[in-house]
């Protein structure tokens, strides 16, 4: 055994190697950084003049405004009562336990975050559904963004564009895109091909097939993915809130690190109260549209 | 018949188990804190008490609230090498007075430095912002990422025990009106994070930050004077705390940064606990050894072995004589 250490032990890098290679990269990324950092900040500027807009606009209206807005659109969106009471009954319990300008804070990102993961998401995942090289390319991409912990990515991020509303909303949608990809991809592969075949037969060119048939029949799955990617954006506020992200997840970190669980637990519920409406407002939507197409199947 | 002979096995037995447990000080856990220094400190504990002591000690991941709570609570991990007392005074204190926490003496000997700071290459240019009066006087200078009208000052983390006294100093200081806002980094690595930003693209930067630590080893920084010096009774009767009412402006009086064991490990392992009582190393010490962690990229058990292979005067200082040999021998054998 003696002659042959690496049968015992793993035949591992020289560690002044690795130091070497370790150094190298993290020079390399130092380097870019100050070579880029401001060019890539000031190309993020516009969505970051977005977000301080958005964020005033829902902070500074009176609550009042604010909670009949968001119910005009719930009910617009669902055509349903009770979820329009519920969702008056939830902002006016988060308004008088103190939480409406958290609350407010992290609706506007969690907004914005949701909106560009579905304006990216679903023709990423269409293209996907288009070629299998791309699928297998995006992939394992989208593997990495579930996976890799956040703060690996999070902190070369900050390094780049400094703390605050910007990496935050870049953390969210990385980890919050992939259900959104997968199912729309999921969704159009699904369809039956014959029913391509007759929209072909009919003259249909690619985008109308796209447009009017593949795109409609896979909504269900591309609403399931929609719902996943709120959710997971939401779940990811804490995260975020580390990186200075103002909104419900600072009270909620203040409060593991100082064990006033009644406060983790209050901001927890509001994130799950914005979370379900959220949720049940799109839902409702894509179930009423849906019904509607159905209707015309049907009957 | 039998049963005599069962019972006097039993006797046997523990009596043997006796003998073996005042001999060896068994099963130990140490914290292993997630920030460098700690987590050296932590090493250099567990290769002592482990070929010196006879320990079967075990580093257990933690960060300072979950790891003194656990050690109130549960009596669980045995040692907290480095513990910012400030940050979590009043579990200390309520652990202390429960006999549930016994102080075995101080990690730093200096004790922390905490202070509000900017970088170097700003203070070469402009040497007026070594004071507060400078800085106010340059508050555009700071800029703020989310508001170009308003200057930045980045506090300390949501929840942290430094959160208070820092917004209480924010306050004192009148950064509000001078036209900082106070803005919550999030976590500790949002917070070296925008200073490692800063500090690579030479840009401007303002806040809260401690010492001895590898950010402060690896990017120099001036810590700001107040031109109000010390008043360590009204830091600690109100700046340190939720309710100060009138924050007056005082610099920060140096931290006790301390080791912590439960009261059942120094009452079992007396001997282990008279080393952590002088285990302790100065704020230049630590600066050199994160400076050279920081330089090589090491961990926390490399950078211990790299401590007891160079600085043998240091360690065995702490240590009896033959502890020192089995140690020396340990260290040999590497």
């Amino acid at each position: 055994m003696a002659d042959f250490p690496w049968l015992s032990k793993f035949p591992k890098m020289d560690r002044s190697t690795l130091l070497e290679i370790r150094k190298y990269l993290d020079g390399t990324f130092r380097d870019f950084s100050r070579e880029y950092g401001d060019l890539i900040e000031s190309f993020f500027d516009p969505l970051l003049d977005f977000l301080i807009w958005f964020e005033k606009l829902l902070v500074q209206s009176p609550w009042w405004a604010v909670l009949l807005s968001i119910t005009a659109l719930v009910y617009l969106a669902s055509r349903s009562w009770k979820l329009s009471l519920g969702v008056v009954v939830s902002f006016l319990l988060i308004g008088y336990f103190g939480m409406w300008e958290d609350t407010m804070r992290t609706l506007s990102i969690i907004t914005v975050c949701t909106l560009l993961a579905i304006v990216l998401g679903v023709p990423i995942g269409i293209l996907m559904a288009r070629s299998n090289r791309t699928q297998a390319v995006v992939t394992p991409i989208l593997d990495v963004m579930q996976t890799m912990p956040a703060f690996v990515y999070l902190i070369p991020v900050v390094m780049l564009l400094g703390i605050g509303k910007v990496p935050g909303v870049i953390a969210v949608v990385i980890y919050a895109i992939p259900p959104v990809i997968r199912l729309t991809n999921l969704g159009i592969r699904l369809v039956d091909k014959e029913v391509l075949e007759a929209a072909t037969a009919y003259g249909a060119n690619p985008m109308q097939r796209l447009m009017g048939v593949q795109l409609p029949l896979a909504s269900p799955t591309i609403m399931a993915g929609i719902n996943q990617t709120i959710m997971m954006a939401l779940g990811m506020v804490v995260i975020a809130s580390m990186i200075g992200v103002k909104g419900l997840g600072q009270p909620v970190l203040k409060s593991i690190t100082n064990q006033y669980f009644t406060l983790g637990l209050f901001n927890g519920l509001a994130i799950v109260a914005l979370a379900i409406i959220f949720d049940r407002a799109s839902q409702a939507y894509a179930k009423r549209s849906q019904k509607h197409m159905q209707g015309g199947h049907n009957d | 018949m039998k049963s005599i002979i069962l019972i006097g096995g039993i006797l046997l037995c523990s009596v043997a188990h006796q003998a073996i447990a005042e001999e060896q000080c068994g099963k130990v856990t140490i914290a292993d804190m997630n920030w460098s220094s700690a987590s050296l400190i932590a090493n250099v504990d567990r290769f002592i008490l482990e070929h010196g002591y006879g320990c079967e000690a075990e580093l257990i991941p933690g960060d300072t609230m979950p790891t003194s709570t656990s050690m109130v609570e549960k009596g669980e991990p045995d040692i907290a090498p480095e513990i910012w007392s400030n940050s979590v005074k009043e579990l200390i204190e309520r652990g202390v007075s429960d006999k549930r926490l016994a102080i075995a003496g101080l990690s730093l000997s200096d004790g922390g430095e905490e202070g509000f700071w900017v970088p170097q290459y700003m203070v070469d240019k402009d040497p007026s912002l070594k004071t507060i009066e400078g800085i106010i006087a340059k508050v555009k200078t700071f800029e703020h990422p989310e508001d170009p009208d308003r200057g930045a000052f980045y506090g300390c983390p949501a929840g942290w025990g430094c959160q208070l006294s820092a917004e209480n100093l924010y306050q004192a200081l009148k950064l509000s009106d001078a036209g900082f806002d106070l803005i919550d980094p999030g976590s500790g690595a949002g917070l070296s994070g925008s200073i490692a930003r800063a500090y690579e693209r030479e840009k401007p930067w303002f806040g809260y930050y401690w010492a001895p630590t590898a950010v402060l080893g690896k990017y120099k920084m001036t810590k700001v004077d107040f031109g109000s010096g010390i008043d360590a009774d009204h830091f600690r009767d109100c700046i340190a705390k939720v309710e100060c009412a009138e924050p007056k402006v005082t610099m920060y009086p140096s931290a006790l940064v301390q080791t912590v064991t439960t009261t059942v490990f120094a009452e079992k392992s007396t001997r282990e606990f008279e080393y952590l009582g002088k285990r302790s190393l100065t704020n230049t010490q630590m600066n050199g050894l994160l400076a050279w962690m920081e330089d090589n990229q090491a961990d926390g058990n490399i950078a211990a072995e790299y401590f007891l292979m160079n600085h043998e005067a240091t360690w065995l200082k702490w240590v009896p004589a033959d502890v020192a040999t089995k140690v020396k021998a340990a260290i040999e054998a590497l």
